[in-house]
């Protein structure tokens, strides 16, 4: 569950989820959603995803950053995340998806990196909500 | 927050306590452009700027100002050399992104019957680099070596001739890279991506001299009227991001140590002399030379291109290479006072004027040359350093035309191929690698070009040169 919001040199997202584990979930779909066509991708290699911070904030751009190092550092496409544990400042899981292929994938953007920008992460009472720009 | 005119291209927000500044902000803008800039939140990143510890001389912002991270893009500040901060969002996260403009023995009529080929041929020898790697193959090893020696790695091993590496900035290369301060990880997105462009606003133009405005300029530039020239605009690609990626999250509980609190976690800094500063600078430097070996790559495969098209008669020299992502060692007189400082530009072009012995002789009589890219489709700049930018901007200019519109609000009710069509049916032949990079890059989206130059223009920070119309654009 996430929308794209508005910047005037980048690009956003606003993401939910019932829980942590389920924000940091999709925030991941959300940065990826970004960068190529999720439809196109197919989940069928896993890939193990591990971060720390010192806060939920920090704890969330950690967490896209070493997705990022997987899609722009070892060019895999990502469609699927699971996160297995989490703590405030510990992260772990796994992401589902196969190396790019450029004739399949259909690249949207490629995004550099995620920023503190406006950054939010909070759990509000209909659940966990976090806000994230990037810089593409 | 208070803004005042000072004249007609500046404009001031004196120092508010209150708001945590040390100094003044100084807007170099004209009347309309401020009603742009007003419009989203670059003042107030400006602000924040003028909190950092050891600013010296007004926080600035530049006519092409917008909205970025932590620094607004299009900012410029100074920082003592040994007393203050380093900021790595004064940097940002593309390190020495810059731009180098190609001169060609072609004219435009030799160039227009061909130009849908020339296009076919540069987009297939110089990736954006969104999936495929470059067509630069090196090793970690060889790696450590352009992260030292960046243009002239390239130059030494056969990537370009001896005088590309003389015509760039520094040379090239900065002195005080340490690559070991570079992380695999950042290592790794930057192997493949030699010689590449990357996307978003980077990209790689053909295009014609339109009008001179500076002879004597223009004549040491080589430049004519009507003349074919290449612009091309990347920068450190993956590498880079990682690196700046990599020191935002240390510096974080950095701060805390140093005991600097500021009012933006994006626009994270430490002493330069702290152990956490050295580390960044030296992986900067590193960054930034591989930034130079990139740009010296991707000028290498146009060459290829070109001959493929036009025959080995064809010559493609490089009149200059700018960043405008970096923080370089400067000195200027402040107050009267000579300074050391260490000069943040943040979407900013170094515009040393005439004399100034960092600048290549053939340009010492005319000042350091500076290009200055507008949108796709609409006219670039080549300008020259003048006296204006010593006395009050730490020797920098702006450095583009500066975004309006979000990515997400120009792709409203535009799509791609209309996007192509329109500017097919104006004379300029364009092709992307992704999807979204020409809708999210139309004219539109960006101020007016000459509007930026000409505020900088009257405010004496550099002079007009050239104006360049585009004829093809390759995009990321």
């Amino acid at each position: 569950m996430f929308e794209i919001l508005e910047h005037t040199a980048d690009i956003g997202f606003r993401a939910r989820g019932s829980t942590a584990a389920e924000l940091f979930e999709n925030a991941a779909l959300a940065m990826c959603s970004i960068a190529c066509d999720l439809n196109r991708v197919a989940p069928r290699c896993e890939y193990p995803l591990a971060a720390s911070g010192e806060d939920y904030e920090s704890l969330l751009v950690n967490w896209l950053s070493e997705i990022l190092y997987w899609t722009d550092g070892r060019r895999i496409a990502l469609c699927e995340f699971h996160v297995h544990q989490i703590a405030p400042d510990r992260v772990s899981g796994v992401a589902r998806g196969e190396p790019y292929d450029p004739s399949r994938h259909a690249a949207r953007a490629i995004v550099k990196a995620v920023t503190y920008h406006q950054l939010k992460v909070a759990e509000e009472p209909g659940g966990w909500v976090a806000e994230v720009f990037l810089d593409v | 927050m208070e803004l005042e005119a000072i004249d007609a291209y500046r404009y001031r927000i004196r120092r508010d306590e209150r708001l945590g500044m040390r100094t003044d902000v100084i807007v170099y803008a004209s009347a309309a452009l401020i009603e742009h800039i007003r419009r989203d939140q670059s003042l107030q990143q400006a602000v924040n700027v003028a909190n950092l510890p050891g600013i010296v001389g007004p926080s600035l912002a530049m006519p092409d100002i917008h909205q970025g991270y932590g620094f607004p893009i299009g900012g410029v500040a100074a920082t003592d050399y040994r007393q203050g901060v380093v900021s790595p969002g004064g940097v940002g996260f593309d390190i020495n992104c810059g731009v180098r403009l190609v001169r060609t023995t072609l004219a435009e009529a030799d160039v227009r019957p061909r130009l849908k080929a020339l296009i076919e041929q540069v987009f297939r020898d110089v990736p954006c680099g969104a999936g495929g790697s470059g067509q630069v193959k090196i090793e970690e090893k060889q790696l450590e070596a352009v992260l030292v020696e960046g243009a002239r790695w390239m130059v030494a091993n056969g990537y370009g001739d001896r005088r590309d590496a003389e015509y760039a900035e520094a040379g090239g290369a900065l002195e005080d890279a340490d690559p070991d301060k570079v992380s695999p990880r950042a290592r790794q997105r930057g192997l493949p991506q030699l010689g590449t462009l990357g996307s978003g606003n980077h990209f790689l133009e053909i295009q014609t001299v339109q009008e001179l405005h500076d002879p004597a300029a223009a004549r040491a530039m080589g430049l004519e009227l009507g003349q074919v020239v290449v612009l091309i605009h990347s920068g450190s690609r993956g590498l880079g991001h990682q690196v700046c990626t990599d020191y935002l999250a240390q510096m974080n509980p950095a701060m805390k140590k140093y005991g600097i609190t500021l009012p933006d976690r994006q626009l994270a800094c430490v002493p330069i002399h702290s152990p956490e500063g050295q580390a960044y600078l030296g992986a900067m430097r590193a960054a930034a030379n591989f930034a130079w070996a990139n740009r010296q790559g991707i000028l290498h495969f146009l060459r290829g291109a070109f001959r493929r098209i036009f025959g080995d008669n064809v010559r493609l020299e490089l009149i200059y290479d700018v960043c405008h992502n970096i923080a370089k060692r400067e000195t200027y007189e402040v107050e009267g006072v000579h300074r050391e400082v260490l000069v943040h530009r943040k979407g900013a072009t170094r515009a040393f004027p005439a004399r100034h012995r960092e600048i290549p002789a053939d340009y010492r009589a005319v000042g350091q040359p500076v290009f200055i890219p507008g949108s796709m489709g609409t006219a670039s700049w080549v300008l020259v350093g003048a006296e204006g930018a010593m006395r009050e901007s730490f020797g920098s200019v702006c450095h583009g035309a500066g975004r309006l519109m979000s990515r997400t609000a120009v792709r409203k009710g535009r799509d791609a191929r209309q996007v192509q069509k329109q500017l097919e049916e104006q004379g300029i032949l364009v092709r992307s690698e992704t999807r979204d990079g020409i809708v999210e890059e139309v004219p539109e989206a960006y101020k007016n070009v000459d509007e930026v130059i000409e505020v900088v223009h009257h405010a004496g920070l550099a002079r007009k040169v050239a104006r360049l119309r585009p004829m093809g654009v390759i995009k990321g």
